[in-house]
């Protein structure tokens, strides 16, 4: 399914990254790594980082120390529009489209690098992918509930075939049965066809059923990971985001 | 009766020349966020660069118009790039740049003064006969920049609807992260969106003078008052509601001219202005800043 939307995935690694605001950094030596054909998922309180990470990632926050690459490249400080065009695409967790623009023209943006005679075949691709946006071509973007405005934001960044996914809290504000659709269905899939995918989410359980690998951040800084098997048995995991004590979500 | 449809006459024409210079000038707000006042001496420096062509090379008035399209274009783009931009980068608060903007509009305007004098200018230009509909009175001239205003005012649709650039630049708008993040280049849409709307602003500059007939240096000062009237009953950003705020700002303005003293007139547009930012600050057509 997804094979028909984007190329074989490529490494993104971020290596001893600090990123952050005017100079002050939020995100400290972090090092991680999302390779092709996996899910990996970064989980952490409010105001741990995990936006800032990515951010940094894909050129919208300034990287302060350390390097990131994509496959061979290096992209630390890359520009976003620069990024863009290795194959990374990335999905905010808020202002995830141009509201004022009608979904054709949000992707048709999504397309913009793409030459002019592939565009269309491209939004039809995508309307595979997504059939409930076929019937709303010409609605604005601001208009969509949450759940198709999350998938024409995601339907924007398969215009340009990405070979990695950065997707930034994509269940926020959505209901829970088109959360677990999105995940399961939509994301797990875009790994299960070779791609990268590199998630931020907040619904913690969630994330572990959809992840072949989960990083914690806390206070700027990657303070437990491992694959979700060994996290569920992790006590201080379990204690903190699963519900076993206080919960701190 | 005969004067009301006389005064709207000259409403049509008022707000088709308003209705060029509005949109150009809520495409730089749109897509840059500056609120450009020097856009009135960007107007009548092209108009006076039109005027030189006309006048002293002796190229008809049409032709040297492209003189003044020219201009409006490529002084829009480095008042731009080389005022507006610097600033912009140090991440000063909006009103620093619209005191910047209001600085270069004096230089505009009496550097143009020092150059050109106190005297009064017109182009050698006849406004050809006179024609009658309605009640309504309008020279060739006239009815010629009424057609030039919906001509391009369609094109300006066209750009924004239908090309890749003009998606660009609604996006830019829109969001400027997320539009990198697509790759679509912003810095160069911005500096496109100068050229455009100072192309406009050089247009409008142009055929207000000639619709005019007699102008002078400052003869665009107090147009700005004009344009942020249209612009904000339009909508800040919004192209479509600075045509719509065009026409009515043009059509209201003239038609109350005709039964107050027209030395007046403007007085209309305050009122409507200081209406819109109490009552609807967005706006009629904008729910927030957009293209």
């Amino acid at each position: 399914m997804s094979g028909d939307l984007s190329t074989p995935g490529q490494i993104l690694r971020a290596t001893g990254l600090s990123a952050g605001y005017d100079g002050r950094a939020i995100v400290h030596d972090v090092s991680i790594e999302a390779t092709p054909g996996k899910v990996v998922s970064i989980v952490g309180p409010n105001g741990s980082g995990k936006s800032t990470l990515l951010k940094s990632l894909v050129g919208v926050v300034p990287v302060l120390g350390g390097t990131v690459n994509v496959g061979d490249a290096d992209i630390t400080n890359m520009t976003p529009e620069r990024v863009a065009t290795l194959g990374v695409g990335y999905v905010p967790q808020i202002d995830d489209v141009f509201p004022p623009l009608t979904v054709k023209e949000n992707l048709d943006i999504g397309g913009y690098l793409l030459p002019r005679h592939e565009v269309g075949a491209r939004i039809e691709a995508v309307l595979e992918f997504f059939p409930r946006l076929k019937t709303m071509m010409s609605r604005r973007a601001g208009k969509l509930s949450g759940g198709e405005r999350k998938m024409l934001a995601m339907g924007r960044v398969l215009m340009l075939r990405p070979s990695v996914l950065v997707l930034d809290e994509p269940t926020a504000n959505l209901a829970p049965l088109v959360a677990t659709q999105l995940l399961e269905e939509y994301i797990r899939g875009f790994a299960e066809k070779g791609s990268t995918v590199l998630l931020v989410e907040q619904r913690a359980k969630a994330a572990l059923r959809v992840s072949d690998w989960t990083c914690v951040l806390g206070g700027g800084r990657v303070v437990l990971e491992g694959p979700p098997s060994d996290l569920e048995n992790n006590p201080i995991f379990v204690e903190s985001f699963l519900g076993g004590g206080a919960p701190r979500r | 009766m005969s004067v009301f449809l006389s005064s709207l006459g000259f409403g049509l024409i008022t707000a088709a020349v308003l209705a060029l210079a509005t949109v150009g000038f809520t495409m730089q707000f749109a897509v840059t966020n500056v609120l450009n006042l020097a856009y009135g001496s960007v107007m009548i420096n092209s108009a006076f660069v039109t005027y030189f062509l006309n006048v002293h090379t002796r190229l008809n008035a049409w032709v040297a118009l492209g003189g003044g399209v020219a201009t409006g274009a490529i002084v829009s783009y480095l008042i731009n790039r080389f005022i507006f931009t610097p600033f912009q980068r140090r991440n000063l608060p909006p009103i620093t740049i619209v005191m910047v903007a209001l600085g270069v509009d004096l230089c505009g305007t009496f550097g143009l003064q020092a150059i050109v004098g106190g005297s009064y200018f017109s182009f050698r230009q006849s406004p050809g006969r006179l024609w009658h509909f309605w009640g309504m009175y309008f020279s060739t001239l006239q009815l010629t920049i009424i057609g030039i205003a919906v001509v391009v005012l369609a094109l300006v649709h066209w750009l924004l609807k239908y090309t890749r650039l003009g998606k660009a630049m609604r996006a830019t708008s829109a969001n400027m992260n997320l539009a990198r993040n697509s790759g679509v280049r912003t810095q160069m849409v911005i500096s496109t969106t100068w050229i455009i709307s100072g192309a406009l602003c050089g247009l409008a500059g142009t055929v207000f003078a000639m619709d005019t007939g007699v102008f002078d240096a400052t003869s665009a000062q107090l147009y700005i008052v004009l344009l942020l009237a249209a612009m904000f009953l339009g909508g800040p950003g919004e192209p479509y509601g600075a045509m719509l705020g065009a026409v009515t700002i043009g059509v209201a303005t003239e038609v109350s001219a005709g039964f107050i003293n027209p030395q007046y007139k403007e007085v209309i547009a305050f009122v409507v202005l200081i209406g819109m930012l109490m009552f609807r600050p967005y706006g009629i057509f904008g729910k927030e800043k957009t293209l």
